[in-house]
């Protein structure tokens, strides 16, 4: 009750407010009148204006209009060229591939991830009984190695991981790595350290556990094979359809950057 | 020493680049004569490659055999996809 009975003056408030308001509106009238004159002194100012707009003038603004839109048009084609060789071969952010190993190589050695420091390394992961991919990766890893030696000298490490820890003994591993790259180093060891290795790497392969040494069976494996830095960081993946000149490419490319960066080329 | 003597004799080392070569050229020849023949899958020849898939046989590991014998028949469907993968990855390539 008492909040209606406050409310009202105020409502009457808002009212005597507003007839006001209309009130003073209806006074300006008297101001009209001088409001009226300012078309003429605008008119003589556009007068002035359209003189200096000669067709002259107006060829001269669609000119250089022109000439302007072309000359971004242009700049924004060069930039966006730009950009999209920078997205290129542009890591967006790096993957986290690799990590601690501990493994053997062909020589009976151990081998961890350590010894790939300062070096470049491929690295393909596959196995010894592998019927076609696998020896035709390692050929084309080898060649472009090679072709990257007669550059560099022996900076770029190729490296074999076996995926085939049943059948792939220090020894088969030795008579395979054999008949690639002179410097290939092949590595194996259990399943547990084999598997492990791989799940770092982000490879999959599929040797079950039991598997014997005199089984005859095949590995379903990733078949990429990896660049990775001096710092032992993960650059890029090659598959199949990537050839011997793309990898060496992509490897000289990187080696330039790196170059770039540090002064050296390891 | 002998052990390994006699297993190599019966079975091609893997190992070997010369082996498997000699397992790819004969796997060639066998799938050659089953094209001659207007065969896709192998094994539905009869005996019409007999001479050429005895060397197959027994120059190649019998995984190897089932998997290039599976290959053959894959890669006559997979044709048209990968030409079409092909396409769509020149197409990421160049955005």
């Amino acid at each position: 009750m008492s909040a209606s009975s406050l409310s009202a003056p105020s409502f009457r408030a808002i009212a005597s407010s507003s007839r006001r308001a209309l009130s003073a509106r209806h006074a300006f009238p008297s101001t009209v009148p001088r409001l009226a004159k300012l078309p003429t002194s605008s008119g003589t100012r556009d007068k002035s204006a359209v003189g200096v707009f000669t067709p002259k003038a107006a060829a001269l603004f669609a000119v250089t209009g022109a000439a302007l839109f072309f000359y971004f048009r242009s700049e924004k084609d060069k930039l966006q060229e730009q950009r999209r060789k920078e997205k290129e071969d542009q890591v967006v952010g790096r993957p986290q591939v690799g990590g601690p190993f501990t493994l053997t190589d062909h020589k009976g050695k151990t081998f961890t991830e350590k010894d790939l420091l300062g070096k470049w390394s491929l690295i393909y992961f596959g196995f010894t009984n592998c019927p076609d991919i696998c020896p035709e990766e390692l050929d084309k890893m080898s060649a472009a190695v090679e072709k990257l030696d007669k550059e560099y000298g022996p900076i770029v490490q190729p490296v074999f991981i076996s995926v085939d820890p049943a059948r792939d003994s220090v020894p088969q591993v030795a008579r395979y790595v054999s008949e690639f790259h002179p410097r290939l180093v092949g590595l194996t060891g259990d399943y547990a350290t084999l598997k492990a290795t791989c799940k770092a790497f982000r490879v999959y392969f599929s040797t079950p556990p039991d598997a014997k040494a005199s089984d005859d069976y095949l590995v379903d494996h990733s078949i990429f094979f990896y660049f990775m830095d001096p710092n032992g960081q993960f650059v890029d993946a090659f598959g199949k359809v990537s050839t011997e000149e793309d990898v060496v490419e992509r490897v000289k490319k990187e080696i330039a950057r790196w170059e770039g960066e540090t002064g050296r080329k390891v | 020493m002998g052990w390994f003597g006699t297993k190599r004799s019966e079975a091609p080392d893997a190992t070997s680049r010369q082996d498997r070569q000699k397992c790819w050229e004969s796997r060639d020849a066998y799938f050659t004569c089953l094209d001659a023949a207007k065969v896709v899958k192998p094994g539905d020849e009869g005996t019409t490659c007999a001479d050429t898939k005895g060397p197959y046989e027994r120059n190649c590991a019998k995984s190897w055999i089932d998997y290039f014998n599976k290959r053959r028949v894959l890669a006559e469907q997979q044709q048209g996809v990968l030409a079409q993968a092909q396409n769509q990855a020149n197409a990421a390539r160049n955005r």
